[in-house]
């Protein structure tokens, strides 16, 4: 009887507990005082992330691994590819030095813990940039990196030709993705009741997909040429159907209420794009510097400008070295060429991540 | 009757072992609360500063994604999948707990036998998989067993052309119409199996001969569940391979094979230990008692030693029992959609972590609360009752 009363109570108490915590939560964020502290908390935060990175001396960049392309480990340990050129990018921008940056590797599911306990400083981990992420994980999207669409992968002899022979079909995805979502989304839509299967890791999915558990691997676009190239059997045993079902503006994001680290990191990216309009590359970027009288690059890369009161340097006030575009492009390169140095290899086209002027939608604001 | 040893100098308060031993339990106490109140002052702090919710309203939001093998809607609320999650926590804690016992019984009595081969089997089967890591056992059934070692669909197996096993799971004949018709069919055979049985029981218990009664009682049943179905004219059908999945009958996921494989596997391992102990600690007179009276040897096993075995093994056996519930959240490793595979994917798609895990932390305990208090209620019941 007592043994009884006693597990009881404990579930009562546990409940109690989790309740009284819920109800609290609200009833502080609405008293006038606690609203006070909160303000005063974000000044302070917003501050400190930027100065202690400073201060530590290296960016904490979360990131991934195993998707060629976007981020991979070399054999010599180190991270290669699109999202952790612009880990690198950052770190150029902010501390002048594009290798003081330590790669965090993440699981899918546990990015935003990791950006909201502050385990790291930034998030470049091809994440879409969507109203709910940006509302409740308490994730700031910066500039997207890249623009990528949803699609479908099969083995070239099952025989599909389009998304919608895939009826009936189980579709492998990556656990806590948008990719979940939208091919729900699709499979309602086209009427096509698929069963979609939910994995950790991508490896997880591979050896799946390689025992013939899975009929289509559905991710980004991107992704999946990154895996196709580097699939076992040889990249023409896999077929990407030539549909795009989403939207998905991949985006560095930082934790919300830190305005001057968000500034920091969005310029940082928006300089690799502004340095391909202005045709800067990390070859040129000294002699361009030296020679060009072109007040707009001159002011780009933080040179001396010749007005009537003498020659000045624009700082914009940015909490970011004046120079840091020059450091950005002289040690990781424009947006050119980190793309043309991780993704044109795996076959991946400019497509709507071309400049503006170029067709696609690549704009930086003006820098002045 | 000296009086300088009978009237002891009196101890004062901070050195009188009742008032210290207060003392500690109020500090390490203090100290508990003191933890916990700093981890939810920083959890307040930081959940304000990036603005994430603290409540329950997520479960509303929709959920987004769907779950294999069943007909949730992507539009349908996180609270729906959640409940979705829980029944197949449940699901493979019923079937597991239920397969588990029964193969660890087994092996348990077989590591008794006097055959040496099958005390050796049973010897070799409990050291090998108790000594195994869970997680490596449950890794190994999905990628080596299911994914590889189980044909694709194009070449499934199909034993006796009633099942359809192929790794995209395992298909089963089934009962057409729904599981309420189903339930209270079963449920109405059972109960009247029961009757039955018990009332073999009493008139074997008068004429004091020797009866099969429960064997009448299942034969009742699956005869009166035949009845019952031929009656009300439910059928069954047989899945067949379809294109590249399977139609008709039950379905069983890969990863719910695999799930309840291993977990029934590495239960059976610790049961059968239990059970050994258990029949061991059975008094020895009990057997020689049952040679005494010319039982046969499974007459022995049955009545009299297995009964008095298992109320010893019952406290024990409930612990694994919580242990197999427990286990089955190892399920998100493979995808199989159950409690905790549904509280990562919600918490990737934009539900606030700490409520989630907070709810998922919560069921889980109440699942163990309610499994300890059935297993102590059977444990209240089979127990000695001494005088």
């Amino acid at each position: 009887m007592k043994r009884k009363s006693l597990s009881v109570l404990a579930v009562a108490s546990a409940a109690g507990l989790f309740l009284a915590g819920c109800a609290s939560t609200e009833a502080e964020t609405t008293t006038p005082a606690a609203t006070q502290t909160t303000t005063t908390t974000t000044t302070e935060a917003a501050g400190s992330l930027l100065d202690s990175v400073t201060a530590a001396g290296s960016v904490r960049c979360g990131t991934r691994d195993a998707l060629p392309g976007f981020a991979v480990t070399n054999d010599a340990g180190e991270h290669v590819g699109f999202d952790s050129d612009f880990c690198r990018v950052i770190a150029a921008a902010v501390l002048g030095d594009a290798n003081a940056v330590e790669m965090i590797d993440l699981e899918t599911a546990d990015r935003f813990t990791a950006l909201q306990s502050g385990a790291i400083d930034v998030l470049v981990r091809n994440t879409t940039w969507t109203a709910t992420r940006d509302g409740s994980e308490g994730a700031n999207f910066l500039q997207p990196t890249f623009y990528d669409g949803q699609g479908m992968m099969v083995t070239s002899d099952s025989g599909y030709n389009a998304i919608a022979a895939m009826d009936g079909a189980i579709i492998c995805v990556a656990k806590g993705t948008t990719t979940e979502g939208n091919a729900a989304l699709e499979s309602s839509r086209l009427g096509l009741d698929w069963e979609i299967r939910s994995f950790d890791e991508t490896d997880l999915i591979l050896e799946a997909f390689l025992a013939g558990q899975c009929d289509g691997w559905s991710s980004d676009v991107s992704q999946l040429t990154g895996l196709r190239s580097a699939y076992p059997n040889g990249s023409d045993a896999l077929t990407i159907l030539p549909e795009v079902f989403s939207k998905e503006p991949l985006a560095p994001a930082v934790l919300d209420g830190d305005t001057a680290w968000a500034q920091a990191v969005n310029w940082a990216i928006l300089a690799t794009i502004q340095a391909e309009e202005f045709g800067i590359t990390s070859a040129n970027v000294d002699s361009i510097r030296d020679t060009t009288e072109d007040v707009g690059i001159l002011r780009f890369l933080g040179a001396e400008v010749p007005g009537s009161d003498g020659a000045a340097v624009l700082d914009p006030n940015l909490s970011l070295p004046t120079d840091f575009a020059y450091q950005v492009v002289k040690q990781v390169g424009n947006y050119g060429e980190i793309f043309a140095r991780h993704l044109t290899p795996l076959g991946l086209d400019r497509g709507l991540n071309s400049l503006w002027n170029d067709g696609g939608i690549l704009y930086a604001p003006p820098y002045r | 009757m000296s009086p300088q040893l009978s009237t002891p100098s009196k101890v004062p308060f901070f050195r009188d072992i009742r008032t210290l031993k207060w003392a500690l339990q109020i500090l390490a106490l203090l100290a508990v609360f003191a933890l916990f109140y700093w981890l939810y002052g920083n959890y307040q702090e930081n959940v304000a500063k990036s603005s994430i919710q603290t409540d329950l309203r997520f479960l509303d939001n929709p959920a987004n994604f769907t779950i294999p093998g069943n007909d949730l809607d992507q539009s349908q609320p996180v609270r729906d999948a959640f409940v979705e999650g829980f029944l197949n926590t449940l699901r493979v804690a019923f079937i597991g707990i239920a397969l588990a016992t029964i193969l660890g019984t087994l092996i348990g009595i077989a590591r008794l036998s006097k055959n040496f081969m099958v005390r050796t089997l049973g010897t070799v089967y409990v050291e090998l998989v108790r000594n195994l890591p869970l997680l490596l056992l449950l890794t190994f059934m999905n990628l080596a067993v299911v994914l590889q070692a189980f044909p694709r669909i194009e070449n499934a197996w199909l034993p006796l052309d009633l099942f359809v096993v192929s790794n995209r799971g395992i298909a089963i004949p089934w009962f057409i119409g729904s599981p309420a018709q189903l339930g209270i069919g079963i449920l109405s055979a059972a109960l009247l199996a029961f009757v039955v049985a018990k009332v073999r029981i009493r008139q074997a218990d008068k004429s004091g001969k020797q009866d099969r009664a429960w064997l009448v009682g299942i034969v009742t049943f699956v005869v009166l569940v035949i009845v019952i179905w031929l009656l009300f004219g439910y059928g069954w059908e047989l899945p067949y391979v379809d294109g590249r999945g399977t139609t008709g009958g039950l379905r069983l996921d890969p990863s719910f094979f695999a799930l309840v494989a291993s977990l029934v596997i590495y239960t059976s391992s610790h049961i059968a230990e239990i059970v050994r102990g258990s029949i061991l600690a059975v008094s020895k007179g009990q057997g020689e008692a049952a040679d005494a009276i010319a039982l046969s040897g499974s007459q022995k096993m049955r009545l009299i030693i297995l009964p008095q075995a298992f109320r010893i093994a019952m406290p024990a056996l409930g612990n694994q029992y919580l242990n197999l519930i427990k286990n089955s959240s190892l399920g998100a490793t493979i995808s199989y959609f159950e409690l905790t595979q549904i509280a990562q994917i919600t918490v990737g798609n934009g539900s606030p972590a700490v409520p989630a895990f907070s709810l998922t932390l919560l069921v889980y305990l109440a699942i163990s609360l309610v499994t300890s208090l059935v297993v102590n209620f059977f444990n209240r019941r089979l127990a000695l009752v001494e005088r």
